[in-house]
C-alpha cells in the first residue's frame, strides 16, 4: 500500500447539482436515444426492463460508487489515483491503460457527435419536412462525404476544447446544468406528442409488452448486461474524474451511484415513450439498429403535425446528448495529463483534443473504420479499463477500506458490508465474462484479433511507459491544481 | 389498439423504478446538501459519520491496528468525534447519549 494520499488545491463542482448533471451528461449519450428503446423492444419488452434492472442494482450501482469514491478519496485524475493506491512504479501503467482506452473511445464517438451535430443543424432548417426529403441517401450522402465529416469531426473536437479550456466550473459544469434539463424536456415533450398519435399505443405493446419467455434466453440478459455496463460508463474513469472534483462534504452513494445508474437509464425509457409511440403511429419497422435514429425516426416527422418541431426537439436533445459525454470523456485525459505534465490545463486541453482530432480521422473518413472501432473497444477495451479500476479498488487498494475511509463519509445512505464482494468479486468477474464471451463469439475474425490486440498491447505500453517515468524519479513537480482557474 | 393490463403495469412499474428512483435520490441529495449548508453556516464543521459507519469505522480499526491505512482511519474517526463533542447542530441522527459514549481511538 503506498503512502496516505495527498488532497491538493484543485477545482470543485461550484454546485451539487452541477456534479450530478455532470455524471449524467457523461452518461446519457447515443447508446441511450437510440440503442436502448430497440433493444429493449428486441429482447422481450418488460421481460428486458427487469433484467436491465436487476444488473443495475448488482452492478451498476455498486461500482460507480467505487469509482466516483476512488476519485474522491485521491482527488487525483486517473494515474494519480492509480499511484496513491498501488504506490510507484510499473503498475501506475493501468492508469494509462485507461486514459488509451479513453482516447481510443473519444477518436471514434467524436464522429458520432458530428452525425447527430449535422442532423442537428438540418432540423432547425426543417430539411426533414422539407418537400421531397429522402431519409436513407441523407444519411449515406454524410457518411459518404468524407470532407464533410472531417470538417464536423473538427468543429466539434474544437467546441469539446473551448468549453474544457474554460476549466471545470466556468466550462464543464455551465453546459452540463443546461443541457442535461434541455434534452429531458425535449424527449418528454415528444413523448407527449407521440402519445397523443392515432396508433401510438402499439408503440407502447411493442416496448412494454412483458414477454417472460425472454427472461430465460441468454441473449436477453447479455443485451442488459451490456447495456447496464456500458451506458453506465462504468470502469472508463469518468466518473473518477467527475468524483475528484467532489467537495469535501459530497455525498458518494447517493449521487455517485444510485442517481446516475438509473437516473441516465431513465433517459432510455423516456426514449423508447418518445420513438416508439411516432414511430408505430405511422407504420415504420422498429428493430433496425443505429438506422432507428437516423433513418425511421428521420421519416415520421414530415407524417406528424408540428414534426418540424419535434425534428428540432429530437435532434438538439440528440446532440447534447452525445456533447456531454464527449466532453466529460476527454476531460478524463485532460484532469490527467494536466496533473501529470508541466502544462498548463489550456495547453493540455489542446494537446489532447488536437491528438484525439488526429486519431479520429480514420473514423471521420469511414464509417467502417468507427464500425470496427466500436466493436473492438466496446467489447474489449472498455472491460478491460474497467477492470483495471474495480481491480485496483478490489484487489489493491480492498473495498473495505474504500468504503469506509471514503463510500460512507459524509453519505446520505448507508452502504453495507455487501458492497465489498460485489466490488471484488463479481464486477471483475463479469468483465472477464464479457471478453471470453465476444472472443467466443467471434473467434478468428479481425475483431477478434483487434480485441486481443488491444488486451495485450494496452498493458504492456502503459507498464513500460510508467516504469520508465516512475524510475527516472517520478513525475515532475507540479502545483497538483487542475481544473482550469476555477 | 388498446393496452392490456400486463402493458400499462410494466409501463407503470417501469416509469417509477427509472424515474422515481432518481427523483427521490436527486431531491434527497439536493435537501441534504442545503443541510449541510446550513450546518456549515452556523459551525465550521460537521460530523462526518452515521452511528453505525462511525461504529464499523471503529470496529475496523481495532481489528487492524498495523493496517498501512489505520492512521488515517483514526484520524478521520477522531475528527468525527470531535466534531460531534465540540458542535451543536448535526447532520446524523446523533443522540445525547450516543455523542456521550463516544471516544477517541
Amino acid at each position: 500500500m503506498a503512502d496516505v494520499p495527498t488532497k491538493t488545491a484543485r477545482a470543485e463542482w461550484g454546485t451539487r447539482f452541477g456534479f450530478l448533471m455532470a455524471m449524467i451528461g457523461a452518461m446519457v449519450g447515443a447508446g441511450n436515444i437510440w440503442r436502448f428503446p430497440y433493444v429493449m423492444g428486441n429482447n422481450g419488452g418488460g421481460a428486458f426492463v427487469l433484467a436491465f434492472l436487476s444488473l443495475l442494482f448488482l452492478l451498476a450501482v455498486p461500482g460507480l460508487m467505487a469509482e466516483v469514491a476512488l476519485g474522491r478519496y485521491t482527488n487525483k485524475g486517473v494515474i494519480g489515483a492509480f499511484r496513491d493506491v498501488v504506490g510507484r512504479g510499473g503498475m501506475v501503467g493501468f492508469g494509462v491503460v485507461v486514459l488509451l482506452v479513453n482516447v481510443a473511445l473519444m477518436s471514434y464517438y467524436s464522429p458520432v457527435i458530428a452525425w447527430t451535430l449535422y442532423y442537428a443543424v438540418h432540423s432547425l432548417l426543417f430539411t426533414f419536412t422539407a418537400p421531397g426529403f429522402e431519409a436513407e441517401p441523407f444519411m449515406t450522402g454524410l457518411f459518404d462525404n468524407a470532407a464533410l465529416m472531417i470538417g464536423l469531426h473538427t468543429v466539434v473536437m474544437g467546441s469539446i476544447a473551448a468549453v474544457l479550456a474554460l476549466g471545470i466550473r466556468r466550462g464543464v459544469e455551465r453546459v452540463v446544468v443546461y443541457a442535461v434539463p434541455a434534452l429531458v424536456i425535449a424527449l418528454v415533450i415528444m413523448a407527449v406528442r407521440g402519445l397523443t398519435l392515432e396508433g401510438a399505443t402499439d408503440g407502447l405493446a411493442f416496448a412494454f409488452t412483458v414477454r417472460w419467455e425472454y427472461l430465460v434466453r441468454s441473449e436477453t440478459w447479455i443485451a442488459a448486461l451490456g447495456q447496464a455496463l456500458f451506458s453506465t460508463g462504468l470502469g472508463w474513469g469518468i466518473a473518477l474524474t467527475i468524483g475528484s472534483y467532489l467537495r469535501e462534504y459530497d455525498d458518494v452513494p447517493l449521487g455517485g451511484g444510485v442517481f446516475t445508474a438509473i437516473g441516465e437509464s431513465s433517459v432510455g425509457i423516456l426514449a423508447a415513450l418518445a420513438i416508439f409511440p411516432i414511430v408505430f403511429a405511422v407504420g415504420i419497422e422498429p428493430d433496425v439498429g443505429a438506422g432507428l435514429a437516423f433513418v425511421s425516426v428521420v421519416q415520421v416527422f414530415p407524417e406528424i403535425p408540428l414534426g418540424g418541431i419535434v425534428a428540432i426537439l429530437f435532434f438538439v436533445g440528440f446532440f447534447l446528448a452525445t456533447f456531454t459525454s464527449g466532453l466529460l470523456i476527454t476531460e478524463v485525459s485532460v484532469t490527467t495529463l494536466a496533473e501529470e505534465t508541466r502544462f498548463t490545463r489550456t495547453q493540455t486541453v489542446l494537446g489532447v483534443c488536437g491528438g484525439i482530432w488526429l486519431l479520429g480521422l480514420p473514423s471521420a473518413y469511414s464509417v467502417e473504420v468507427l464500425d470496427y472501432l466500436d466493436f473492438v473497444f466496446g467489447n474489449w477495451g472498455l472491460p478491460l479499463a474497467t477492470l483495471a479500476i474495480i481491480g485496483v479498488i478490489g484487489w489493491v487498494m480492498g473495498p473495505e477500506r474504500l468504503r469506509l475511509l471514503a463510500v460512507n463519509q459524509n453519505a446520505g445512505i448507508h452502504i453495507g458490508r455487501w458492497w465489498n464482494p460485489v466490488v471484488k468479486y463479481v464486477i471483475p468477474a463479469v468483465m472477464i465474462f464479457i471478453m471470453a464471451y465476444y472472443a467466443w463469439e467471434d473467434f478468428g475474425s479481425r475483431e477478434m484479433i483487434g480485441g486481443m490486440l488491444v488486451l495485450v498491447l494496452f498493458p504492456i505500453i502503459g507498464y513500460a511507459l510508467m516504469s520508465v517515468l516512475e524510475g527516472r524519479g517520478g513525475r515532475p513537480d507540479t502545483a497538483g491544481v487542475t481544473g482550469g482557474d476555477d | 389498439m388498446a393496452l392490456t393490463a400486463e402493458v400499462v403495469g410494466m409501463l407503470a412499474f417501469a416509469l417509477l423504478a427509472f424515474w422515481g428512483i432518481p427523483a427521490w435520490a436527486l431531491v434527497r441529495t439536493l435537501r441534504q446538501e442545503d443541510r449541510k449548508v446550513e450546518i456549515l453556516k452556523h459551525q465550521d464543521r460537521m460530523d462526518t459519520y452515521s452511528p453505525g459507519s462511525l461504529a464499523e469505522l471503529r470496529e475496523w480499526i481495532e481489528n487492524n491496528p498495523n493496517d498501512p491505512l489505520v492512521d488515517e482511519a483514526r484520524q478521520q474517526h477522531n475528527e468525527c468525534v470531535d466534531a460531534l463533542k465540540h458542535t451543536d447542530m448535526h447532520f446524523y441522527d446523533w443522540s445525547r447519549e450516543e455523542i456521550d459514549r463516544l471516544e477517541r481511538v
